[in-house]
């Protein structure tokens, strides 16, 4: 039996797909599908933070298939969409995203793709039908298809790299911080001697995808990166590197550097110069904030709601580095019945927290805060109501994040702990000068006329009491 | 859904089982008697009304529909024998597109051109494709499209097996305002134990026959001349059959939900009179009958 899900923060395979090809330079999406399905992930993007660089919104081409094209077929009118696009969009690669409806009538879009390869036209095509699976599904699945058929449209010889390393797993626009976490991975593994092929953002790019097989290691930093890194070790025999999720910290750096050692030859040395200054940065930086930190009580309890990689990413870091006890860590990932991936990261997520908890439901999401009862949240917007009504301070950690725009901030790697604990603080900072402010104007008389105001104040002062001391 | 006008009736059955023949013949007989009739090809082969029309080019719903033009009444119906107005919803070519789809869109666009308000019909008879392979193809039988539908059926299993097909559907969609069977039309009969196959299937799934439609050769040359038996052999047994058939089916308001035999028990009751027709061809004498 369905049922009713309150605020879902997943959008379909076709939407997952859609924002992962267009967060490629160089790759142009045409989708097959109905009016309205790649404008809905448009709005849903802008009502978050930050848009797509390249073809977004009303920009993608579409075929926007019709009732005419359901009861006759729709191939035909693909063709005339990707010639049409051709001609006017100048793309390194085109990637045609096929829907519901083009699975549901059986439309031979490999056909059609043959067709226009054969014309001497780099198109790949891929099948995102929502029934599919959600946007988790649509990035693993169209990274796959596309490293699957590049080489056939897009010729070039196989010479590997031995410090080439693919990073796949981290989704765009699904992780807030996605560019500048991609940014800050790059710079770390440069940092280890490496070269890295990041696919997205301006870093990235259609020759990235050409590349990929000519990497020594692709390393998987989610359980999404799995697929696209097996696909290119079944075709290139390249070896995969699961990871549960990003480093944060200068520790979790090592350890990402010892599993690397572990598959591919890297300098040991120039590792081990490159881990001391980033701890040596570190410690600077993070005594610099440590009586802000003691100050304004970061190491509280608290409940983390976001993706899988996102909630071990930042869960190991807040309870190493900052001692905080996890009381609950809610999963959002859109996962299927069936779904089946080598990474099980359940261990690592005990250890983080004390409940586990699976869904994208707000609903259940704000029953488990408030049984839980913790003094801080790590979410997403969508779970600031709950933590106004609980009069408790939340950082935004995961998506979506409505009231900001996030570029290039990163919240992993060494950068993205600082910026962290620079957010954390200014929150904690922010909510304490608030309940301050209330406190005074209480003594000041303002505000007495309402009693139920009156009572959150009197609670407001005995809760600032003791964080006071 | 405002009132219906005139009688709507579904004729279902497995392909080539002789629907289409069936069907124009009960239009044919029930123009004849003077009644206004609609037949309505749901079927992409489009070529249900052929016989009614000698095999005239009729432009289908779903044509018209592709070339995106406004689309008139008049340009999609032609008056075939005895006035009977004749509609294909025709679809797409083999292999490609959404058939199912196809039926349920040109279905639709009839009504929104108020095809039944502007001819008045006293029967509306709607053809359709085979075996209820998908949803599209079961509206006719769904959202009070028609009241009744009728299935034609030989003695052969898998026409036998379309037809419980389609007494699953109708037990699924009567409930919620779906159609409900007005009976069996036992067709391409022959002498021997074919009527006795029907007779126990229809016992079997709680419905009753129609009518018998034996197999002649008056049905074959008719259809040869692109014309019905009522037509071209007016004066034939074959047209009475058809005659009375049809009169059964304009008469006819005892409608009941079926209740189709399962996968296993389908088999199992076709196992049986595999059995028994052996026995019949080799001539062995059961024990009772010995005596």
């Amino acid at each position: 039996m369905s049922e009713i899900i309150k605020n879902p923060r997943n959008g379909c395979a076709l939407h997952g797909a859609l924002k992962t090809v267009q967060e490629i330079k160089g790759a142009v999406p045409v989708i097959h599908a109905n009016a309205g399905c790649g404008v809905i992930n448009y709005f849903a993007g802008k009502a978050s933070s930050g848009g797509s660089s390249r073809y977004s919104g009303y920009s993608v081409p579409g075929t926007a298939i019709q009732d005419r094209h359901v009861i006759f077929g729709g191939a035909s009118r693909l063709r005339e969409q990707i010639k049409n696009t051709i001609k006017v969009v100048n793309g390194d690669l085109y990637v045609i995203l096929n829907s519901c409806e083009s699975a549901m009538v059986g439309d031979d879009v490999d056909a059609m793709t043959r067709e226009i390869v054969d014309q001497g036209e780099p198109v790949v095509d891929t099948l995102v039908a929502g029934f599919n699976g959600g946007e988790h599904y649509g990035y693993e699945h169209v990274l796959a298809d596309i490293l699957s058929s590049i080489d056939g449209v897009k010729k070039s010889e196989k010479n590997t790299d031995p410090k080439l390393v693919n990073i796949f797993g981290i989704i765009p626009g699904k992780d807030p911080y996605w560019q500048g976490n991609l940014e800050e991975i790059k710079r770390i593994l440069e940092g280890f001697g490496l070269r890295v092929n990041t696919f997205f953002g301006p870093y990235g790019g259609v020759d990235d995808l050409v590349n990929a097989k000519n990497a020594a290691l692709t390393i998987a930093f989610s359980k999404w990166g799995e697929l696209p890194a097996e696909k290119l070790k079944e075709k290139y025999d390249i070896p995969v590197l699961l990871r549960p999720s990003l480093p944060v910290g200068a520790e979790q750096l090592r350890s990402l550097a010892d599993s690397i050692a572990g598959s591919i030859d890297i300098d040991k040395d120039e590792v081990d110069k490159f881990l001391a200054k980033e701890e040596a940065y570190e410690r600077d930086l993070l005594y610099r904030a440590r009586e802000d930190i003691i100050e304004n009580d970061l190491s509280a309890t608290a409940v983390l709601v976001g993706d899988e990689e996102q909630v071990i990413r930042l869960g190991a870091f807040l309870t190493e580095v900052l001692g905080m006890e996890i009381y609950a860590a809610v999963i959002t990932d859109l996962l299927k019945k069936d779904e089946e991936h080598k990474s099980d990261n359940i261990e690592f997520l005990k250890n983080i927290a004390g409940n586990i908890y699976i869904t994208s439901d707000q609903k259940e999401i704000e029953d488990i805060i408030r049984s839980e009862k913790p003094e801080v949240i790590f979410g997403s917007s969508l779970e600031k109501k709950i933590a106004d009504k609980f009069d408790i301070p939340i950082i935004e950690t995961s998506y979506p994040v409505f009231e900001k725009l996030i570029l290039n901030k990163a919240s992993a790697g060494i950068k993205g702990e600082i910026s962290f604990i620079e957010e954390y603080v200014t929150v904690a900072k922010k909510f304490k000068a608030e309940k301050k402010s209330k406190l005074l104007s209480y003594i000041k008389g303002e505000g007495r006329e309402s009693s139920a105001e009156t009572s959150q104040t009197v609670r407001n002062v005995r809760k600032l009491s003791l964080v006071t001391g | 859904m405002a009132e219906k006008i005139g009688k709507h009736i579904a004729i279902y059955g497995k392909g080539g089982i002789g629907k289409s023949t069936t069907t124009s013949n009960i239009s044919a007989a029930l123009a004849e008697a003077g009644y206004r009739v609609i037949q309505i090809g749901c079927d992409p082969k489009s070529d249900s009304t052929n016989t009614l029309r000698g095999n005239n080019y009729l432009p289908t719903v779903l044509d018209s529909l592709r070339e995106g033009n406004k689309i008139h009444l008049e340009d999609i119906s032609v008056k075939g024998f005895s006035g009977v107005l004749c509609i294909e919803s025709g679809g797409p070519v083999p292999g490609v597109g959404c058939a199912g789809r196809g039926i349920n869109a040109a279905v639709t666009l009839l009504q929104e051109l108020h095809l039944f308000e502007e001819f008045k019909p006293d029967f509306v008879l709607y053809d359709v494709l085979g075996d209820v392979v998908c949803g599209g193809f079961a509206v006719p039988i769904r959202d009070g499209i028609t009241d009744r539908a009728y299935v034609v059926s030989s003695s052969d299993f898998m026409a036998l097996y379309a037809a419980n097909n389609l007494f699953k559907a109708i037990n699924k969609y009567a409930p919620s305002g779906g159609a409900k069977l007005g009976g069996v039309i036992a067709n391409s009969m022959k002498p021997g134990y074919h009527r006795e196959i029907v007779e126990d299937f229809v016992e079997k799934t709680g419905t009753s026959i129609a009518g018998y439609v034996n197999r002649s050769i008056d049905v074959q040359q008719s259809e040869l001349y692109g014309k019905t038996v009522i037509e071209a052999k007016p004066k034939s047994a074959q047209a009475d059959i058809y005659r009375e058939l049809a009169k059964y089916i304009a008469r006819n308001d005892d409608l009941v939900i079926p209740n189709p035999m399962g996968v296993a028990e389908l088999k199992e009751w076709a196992r049986t009179w595999g059995d028994r027709i052996y026995d019949i061809e080799n001539g062995v004498v059961g024990l009772a009958e010995a005596i």
